[in-house]
């Protein structure tokens, strides 16, 4: 019967439209992507931007204490980037890679970060969490990069001479947001090699379009802005 | 399974493959219940958004794949009925209608006829306890076996044979209805 197949495409579109809505959902893809991996947490620091509200800006800025301020446009012009933070004395590789993709891993040396079984990752435990995070910031990647307020702080003074500031970034081309369209704007993942850095090879990231469940992790999906 | 489940939700090709497999038994579940095509061609609709909705209640361990759907399936009618009896019109219905053609309509109607035995069937168990009739439904009219019929009640198979057997016994001495609810339509 005809409407069989009209239901059919009807549905198909509708579960697009909702893949598109999920996508737009906030990842985290710093635990996500740990727990898949299975391997030591933090070799990169990963983290979701939430606030979509900023402003494009064009310098890198140094701060007076000594820390390095990266904003989320800027990461578009890779090439830019780097020459702006070889200037400050770092040395960097940026990639800018498109949603749905993520640089393969294994660029070069990265020192092991902490490691956490799949229980305490997906914990709502706050204790837990807490830990996790406070693990996460007090190693040598979680030091050298802090994220929030939708940029990058680099800090100098946690990186060794030898080692190359790894950034990778990934942005949604729809940065417009609100409650009822929640999704990863934009991703960063940053972390040290030691030595040679591979040039990144873009494999295909299938957690990108991968919502955590909000009705069995509330915990992914912060409330916008935060 | 339980991800694969998940995928229907979210994977359009393994949700075809799961729409192609079960939209006749669903088309014909709706067609013994409501004896209009249109309102049959949009439950079909409903009833696979439903799915969309609750494919992560699905637990493979628990039974076949059509018990849970025809779980989905009731409670996507009963959530109808409860509208059209506040509203007493569908049209308003998120989805809308769906335009039929006289094919579909025409095959829609043979169908719902073929279904009429089943629909008298429903009227004779008007009167029973909704689980007792639920649960003989399911048996009787749609031919799920009884620990299908428990899944997709959500009740355990001890509870599911007690319905059955009090609804059998009520109605045993209905005429007409007496030998097909003991026997089952097919």
């Amino acid at each position: 019967m005809k409407f069989k197949e009209h239901v059919l495409m009807e549905l198909k579109a509708e579960i697009v439209a909702r893949n598109k809505a999920r996508r737009l959902l906030v990842r985290r893809r710093l635990l996500a992507g740990a727990a898949v991996a299975g391997i030591a947490a933090a070799a990169a620091v990963a983290v979701p931007f939430l606030n979509g509200s900023g402003t494009p800006a064009y310098a890198v800025t140094k701060n007076t204490d000594g820390t390095i301020t990266l904003k989320i446009n800027e990461f578009r012009d890779s090439t830019q980037v780097e020459k702006d933070l070889a200037a400050l004395g770092l040395t960097a590789d940026v990639s800018y890679v498109k949603p749905g993709t993520r640089c393969a891993p294994d660029r070069g040396h990265t020192d092991a970060g902490p490691s956490f079984s799949k229980e305490e990752l997906n914990s709502k435990d706050p204790e837990v969490r807490k830990r996790i995070r406070e693990a996460i910031d007090s190693s040598p990647n979680g030091k050298a990069f802090r994220m929030g307020g939708g940029e990058v702080r680099i800090s100098p003074q946690h990186i060794k001479p030898g080692q190359t500031a790894v950034m990778e970034f990934t942005e949604n081309e729809d940065q417009t947001s609100g409650p009822e369209k929640p999704r990863a704007l934009w991703q960063f993942s940053g972390y040290l090699v030691t030595g040679p850095v591979k040039p990144c090879k873009v494999v295909d990231d299938p957690s990108w379009s991968k919502m955590p469940d909000p009705r069995t992790n509330p915990g992914a999906y912060p409330p916008p802005g935060s | 399974m339980r991800r694969r489940q998940a995928n229907i939700a979210t994977d359009p090709e393994a949700f075809e493959a799961f729409y192609r497999r079960h939209v006749d038994a669903i088309t014909w579940f709706l067609a013994r219940r409501v004896d209009d095509p249109n309102t049959v061609a949009d439950l079909v609709a409903e009833v696979f958004v439903a799915v969309l909705d609750s494919a992560h209640t699905y637990r493979p361990g628990l039974g076949s794949e059509i018990a849970w759907l025809y779980g989905v399936a009731r409670n996507t009618l009963s959530a109808e009925r409860r509208r059209a009896f506040k509203e007493t019109k569908l049209a308003d219905r998120v989805g809308g209608r769906r335009p039929l053609d006289s094919d579909d309509v025409a095959q829609l109607e043979e169908r719902i006829d073929a279904e009429s035995v089943a629909r008298r069937a429903f009227q004779a168990m008007a009167g029973l306890p909704d689980g007792d009739r639920a649960m003989l439904e399911l048996v009787v009219i749609d031919q799920l076996t009884i620990s299908e019929a428990a899944i997709a009640l959500g009740i355990r198979q001890g509870a599911a044979r007690a319905r059955l057997h009090r609804a059998r016994r009520a109605l045993r001495n209905v005429p007409g209805i007496a030998p097909f609810v003991m026997e089952g339509m097919r």
